[in-house]
């Protein structure tokens, strides 16, 4: 019996890969070719597209240039210089810091592969990117037309790449970029080394920002809720290798246009997103920006321990009327807490108290535990202590999670402070505090 | 009150000698002299702070074996050291590799262990004998529970990698390219366990290995292998195969060896007319009590998932009163990792007194010394025995193992044959890594990790054909003389190396509301009749009741329930041949060799009471048909047969015979029983004729119906060996099954008529 037919009798039993659409399969001609005669050289030259040989094989060079007045979404592409120059003038670190950068220096960058897991099977047969050069934005996608001629896009990529200092990506840290990194070291004998690139990941950004009020942190849904850039006729990413496929046994290039019109909008709407992402955090005292922005802002800032700025972000917050200002105010107070300024502290929670809005039980511990390390008003402890309490056990009857731990680090609190109270000087219990300290 | 005085091994010996209960039942009682050592000097070229180590240790010397492995794998071979339990054999591999990292910190090795048990157990040995010797070595497990910090030091920078092979299929290999450093400095291969890479199993990591050669190559490095084997016919042909690579065999043993006193015992024939026995699991309880009741730490081996559970509960029950519950404990593969990991701390530091299991623990993982050790049934090949016998006893000291025959034809063989099993050569393990089906799934792997071009081989597996096949079905894209992987999937995920169904069931324990948790996983192909809807599963000594298996979903819901029955299902198949490849005739009958398809599928199942093993009432299975293509070995006999002996004889002729034949044709390809099944048709699609199938149970079959067809004239006679030795009457449960009148007769008439005899009724 015949292997093959063999196998067409296992085929029940072999594990099958996505169902693609099957064609018939247009054997390739084995000739190498030459920049005039690649197929459907005509369409690719409408699609602004024209080959690069290296090494005997060509890859496809799709260029596109902008004036930088270009207006894409909210911002012209020449607005970046004016974000450049506000991380420059701002002094302050951040991961998205482009301080001391020129324009030039910053490739916005994303890939198109084959696949969505990481793996060294995973093709990326686009690169894509924009860059400002000079009065104009360019957009330039080295497109791989077949795998075989991995070693040409590599070198055509990185013969641009290197004009660039850091990348600007959504999501390129942990995906793209290593992807690219993996299918170089496949033919690292063949071409030179990958540069070492700054990287700023606008993803983790979008997250800080969006988080609660997106469905999800998409590109595309940014796009549309916060940058004002419209797709039209959009091919969903997902299909991009589905469409690439196709296009390896047809060589046609209308098959793969909506991916490469797709990785344009990215790549130029990195630019939009970089910019915007940066007045936020910059100017968020001028800007439009939300109180869930500036609070999300504040955090950042917090995280990254630059106090001072998160203390003006938090505070803005916690002046306005906007149902965030308790916890704004929370937060402000744990960082005059933290600056010892405990008198700063209280002052801000307790006029959390005194709003008409729920406050939650933290205020007060928080409150408690000043007055009783710091202050030594007991009696205030005790009040704040037993309101808290009061208000827990009231909510814990709505929310069965409530542990007895949290109970009896209540009653234990209580109880010091009452014993503290009455002239008995209690030994600090150090376990009943832990569990809020 | 009375102090009960707590016996000793040799009184407990002494007992199970004189008192008649357990005396008359011993039909075979061997012992085994100690064996002294034979140790050689550290071979000269030895680094100073290694021997520094090893007399710290009071190791003044090497054992043989390990003195010629050292002395080979330095001298640039790869080497398969054949040594039983506890000989230290892991030293085999230790020390030429810390011998070359101490010259060359550059150096990479990669230690493979069949499970992540194992690995753990390695590491922590392997990192005392570092530290002792003092050598910046950084050695790490790599598996699922490793961190994804710590897997980047690893990649990076780890000189000894410990891991699995599932974890180099799925998480290395496809993600070479993160490993460059490890790949170009790869020296050795160590594959601890050898002898477990048979079947499936070893098919599919033979292919594994030949990724892994291929990723080396592209890296520019060629590893040594290292392989450390139990006791088997072939160790050289399978470390051969599996690595494709010239194999020195080591096998001089010199490590020593206590007194072991082996003991086969057959329970009492309770039925003597039908010839049925005592249940021999709870023969083995009353044995393993013994021991257990006077402290001494035991391990009692059972067959299924099922025994050990239900011995579990019989020996808690019992021994609670003394040792308290948490003393003895079940082990076995539906447990999980973590569980597992206690029970074996456990048994080192002696807080468990006593284990039950299933092979799971056969393998080499470190659980210290047991004293002795309680075989229920025949384990089912030679070197198996072996291998769980060497659970109790090690360097000094008396040890016991004591096999308790079951009912079963082959138990009952070899009970009786005790020369067969002290006498015979153990088995051969057999791999067939070009299976089709396997092949085509690692070949997919492997375009995925680097592209095919035209002329390439995969070991020594010709693919162009395949790779054209898979250019068809789209997976991959062909260009200038070479494959890609052209898809989105990332075919090393669905892919198992373990199981013949791709994905397992998952078993979830819904008891207490809103605490819903995993507690175990099963293969696809045993869930259709352990995990059916009202099916009993044990877990732990616990008794649980499916709720629901959704077959789709591939999980179970299970619900906590006490009752006093466990369930047993039915499997259902039907066979029919596709394809005769080979065939050859004895007088009136054919063997015959070719492609089958199978439909199976569980009908009913039974609930069977635990202390009487009676039917307490039954209910139907509603689960989809399986459908399988594999190999088979069959046995067509005359239209004529008919004629002589009735139709309804030769029906009960074929199924005594194909009892018979279930247990004996394992032993001769050495596969556990449930890789290779046995049916008997009396009209066979394909011919029309009576007919007896030997199948393997895998996609594409793994080699043993092939062997069985090449050895069936052995395989016949040793049958009817079984069928005249057995005492019984006229059939029985020992031999071919059912003990109606003359079933026993019918199936040695077709047995001789099997072997070219006539129809001869004696």
């Amino acid at each position: 019996m015949s292997l093959k037919s063999k196998l067409q009798r296992m085929k029940g039993h072999l594990v099958k890969e996505s169902d693609q659409q099957k064609q018939e399969v247009p054997r390739e001609s084995e000739q190498e070719p030459s920049a005039a005669d690649i197929p459907f050289a005509r369409q690719w030259q409408e699609l602004q597209a024209k080959p690069y040989v290296w090494d005997g094989e060509h890859v496809m060079l799709r260029e596109v240039r902008y004036p930088v007045t270009h207006q894409h979404g909210s911002y012209t592409f020449a607005q970046l210089h004016e974000a450049i120059a506000a991380w420059e003038a701002s002094g302050r670190q951040h991961p998205l810091s482009s301080a001391g950068r020129k324009a030039e220096d910053l490739l916005f960058f994303d890939t198109e592969t084959t696949g969505l897991s990481g793996g060294a099977g995973n093709t990326v047969f686009l690169l894509g990117y924009s860059r400002l050069e000079g009065d104009e934005v360019v957009m330039r996608q080295h497109f791989l037309p077949g795998p075989h001629a991995e070693v040409t896009l590599y070198h055509s990529f990185l013969e641009q790449a290197q004009k660039s200092s850091h990348l600007v990506t959504f999501n390129g840290k942990s995906f793209d970029w290593p992807q690219v990194k993996t299918r170089h070291t496949l033919i690292r004998d063949q071409v030179s080394a990958l540069p070492t690139f700054g990287h700023l990941d606008l993803l983790h950004g979008a997250r800080r920002l969006w988080k609660d009020e997106l469905e999800s942190c998409r590109l595309s849904l940014i796009e549309q809720e916060k940058l004002q850039v419209t797709r039209e006729d959009d091919l969903p990413g997902f299909l991009a290798p589905i469409r690439y496929f196709d296009f390896l046994h047809s060589q046609d290039p209308s098959v793969i246009e909506g991916v490469l019109r797709h990785n344009e909008l990215d790549v130029l709407s990195l630019i939009t997103l970089y910019t915007h992402i940066t007045r936020l955090i910059l100017w968020h005292e001028q800007e439009q920006v939300s109180h869930e922005e500036r609070f999300a802002i504040a955090r950042w800032y917090d995280a990254l321990g630059d106090q001072e700025a998160a203390m003006k972000a938090y505070a803005i917050v916690a002046n306005s009327e906007h149902s965030w200002n308790v916890r704004a105010k929370l937060a402000l107070g744990q960082l005059y807490k933290k600056q010892k300024d405990f008198s700063q502290a209280l002052l801000v929670w307790e006029s959390c108290m005194q709003g008409t809005r729920f406050v939650p039980e933290e205020v007060y511990i928080e409150a408690a535990k000043l007055c009783e390390h710091q202050f030594k008003d007991w009696e205030k402890a005790l009040f704040y202590t037993k309101k808290a309490y009061d208000q827990w056990k009231q909510r814990a009857t709505l929310l069965r999670q409530k542990t007895r731990a949290e109970a009896q680090a209540y009653e234990k609190r209580i109880a010091r402070l009452e014993g503290k109270l009455s002239g008995i000087a209690e030994e600090e219990d150090e376990m009943g505090s832990l569990f809020f300290d | 009150m009375e102090m009960i005085r707590k016996k000793q091994i040799g009184e407990i010996l002494d007992y199970l000698k004189t008192e008649e209960r357990f005396a008359r039942n011993i039909v075979h009682w061997r012992t085994i002299p100690s064996r002294e050592a034979k140790s050689v000097p550290f071979p000269a070229g030895l680094d100073q702070r290694i021997q520094d180590a090893l007399i710290r240790r009071g190791i003044p010397a090497l054992y043989t074996h390990q003195e010629t492995s050292f002395r080979h794998v330095m001298a640039g071979k790869s080497i398969v050291a054949v040594t039983p339990t506890a000989s230290g054999k892991s030293m085999c591999y230790h020390l030429p590799v810390l011998q070359t990292l101490s010259e060359d910190t550059q150096a990479r090795a990669l230690y493979l262990f069949p499970t992540k048990a194992l690995a753990q157990d390695q590491k922590s040995e392997l990192h005392e004998l570092i530290n002792e010797m003092g050598l910046s070595i950084k050695s790490e497990t790599y598996d699922g529970d490793t961190p994804a910090q710590i897997r980047q030091t690893v990649r990076k920078a780890g000189n000894i990698v410990i891991t699995n092979p599932d974890m180099l299929h799925s998480a290395i290999l496809p993600h070479h390219t993160k490993w460059v450093s490890f790949f170009e400095h790869l020296k050795y291969v160590v594959i601890d366990e050898l002898h477990t890479y048979r079947g499936v199993f070893g098919s599919h990591v033979a292919n594994v290995i030949r990724r892994l050669k291929r990723i080396c190559a592209f890296y520019g490095s060629q590893p040594q292998f290292i392989c450390t084997s139990a006791t088997i016919a072939n160790p050289r042909e399978l470390a051969e195969q599996l690595t494709e690579e010239h194999v020195e065999l080591v096998d001089n043993n010199g490590a020593p060896a206590g007194t072991k006193h082996f003991l086969f015992y057959n329970p009492p024939v309770v039925n003597r007319q039908l010839n049925i026995r005592r249940s021999a699991t709870l023969e083995a309880r009353d044995i393993t009590e013994q021991f257990l009741a006077n402290g001494i730490q035991t391990i009692l081996f059972a067959r299924s998932r099922v025994r050990v559970e239900i011995l579990l509960t019989y020996l808690q029950e019992l021994i609670k009163r003394k040792l308290g519950p948490k003393k003895i404990q079940g082990y076995r593969g539906g447990y999980l990792p973590s569980q597992r990991r206690e029970i074996e701390r456990g048994l080192r530091s002696g807080e468990i007194m006593g284990v039950v299991s299933t092979n799971a623990l056969e393998l080499g993982v470190d659980i210290g010394q047991l004293q002795v050790c309680v075989i229920t049934g025949y384990p089912g090949s030679v070197a198996s025995t072996w291998q769980q016998a060497g659970r109790a006893g090690r360097r000094q000291g008396e040890s016991v193992v004591v096999m308790v025959g079951s009912s079963t034809p082959l138990d009952q063989y070899v009970i009786g044959h005790p020369e067969y099993f002290f006498d015979r050569s153990p088995e051969t393990a057999r791999i067939n890594p070009d299976n089709l089906i396997i092949l085509v799934d690692h070949l997919k792997c492997a375009a995925y990790e680097l592209p095919f071009k035209e002329g390439d081989r995969f070991g020594s597996a010709e693919i162009m054909e395949i790779l054209e096949f898979l250019t068809e079905e789209q997976v991959l894209h062909f260009s200038r003389g070479k494959w890609f992987w052209m898809n989105d999937s990332f075919p090393a995920h669905n892919i198992s190396l373990r199981s013949a169904s791709q994905e397992n069931v998952v078993i979830i324990d819904i008891s207490e509301r809103g605490n819903e948790r995993v507690i175990g996983e099963m293969d696809r192909f045993s869930s259709m009749t352990l995990l059916h809807d009202e099916a009993i599963y044990l877990h732990q000594g616990t008794q649980y009741q499916v709720e629901k298996l959704d077959y789709e979903e591939k999980k179970a819901y299970v619900r906590e329930v006490q009752v006093d029955y466990y369930t047993d299902a039915n499997l259902a198949v039907q066979l029919k041949v596709l394809e005769e490849d080979q065939t050859r005739s004895h007088a009136e009958t054919a063997f015959a060799y070719g492609e089958v398809s199978v439909h199976a599928m569980a009908t009913i199942f039974k609930k069977i009471k635990f202390e009487t093993h009676e039917n307490i009432g039954s209910g139907p299975i509603h689960l989809p048909e399986e459908e399988l293509h594999t190999n088979a070995a069959w046995i067509s006999f005359s239209n004529s047969l008919l004629e002589t002996i009735g139709t309804e004889d030769v029906e009960r002729g074929l199924v005594g015979l194909a009892h018979v034949l279930q247990h004996v044709a394992p032993l001769f390809v050495m596969c556990d029983p449930m890789d290779l099944h046995v049916i008997p048709q009396r009209k066979a699609v394909h011919s029309q004729q009576p007919t007896i199938f030997l199948y393997d149970r895998y996609p594409g079959g793994i080699g043993l119906s092939e062997q069985v067809y090449k050895e069936m004239e052995t395989i016949l006679l040793q049958a009817e060996q079984l069928i005249t030795s057995c005492p019984c009457e006229s059939g029985c449960p020992s031999c071919v099954g059912a003990a109606d009148d003359g079933s026993k007769e019918l199936a040695m008439t077709l047995l001789r008529v099997a072997q070219g005899g006539s129809t001869y009724v004696s």
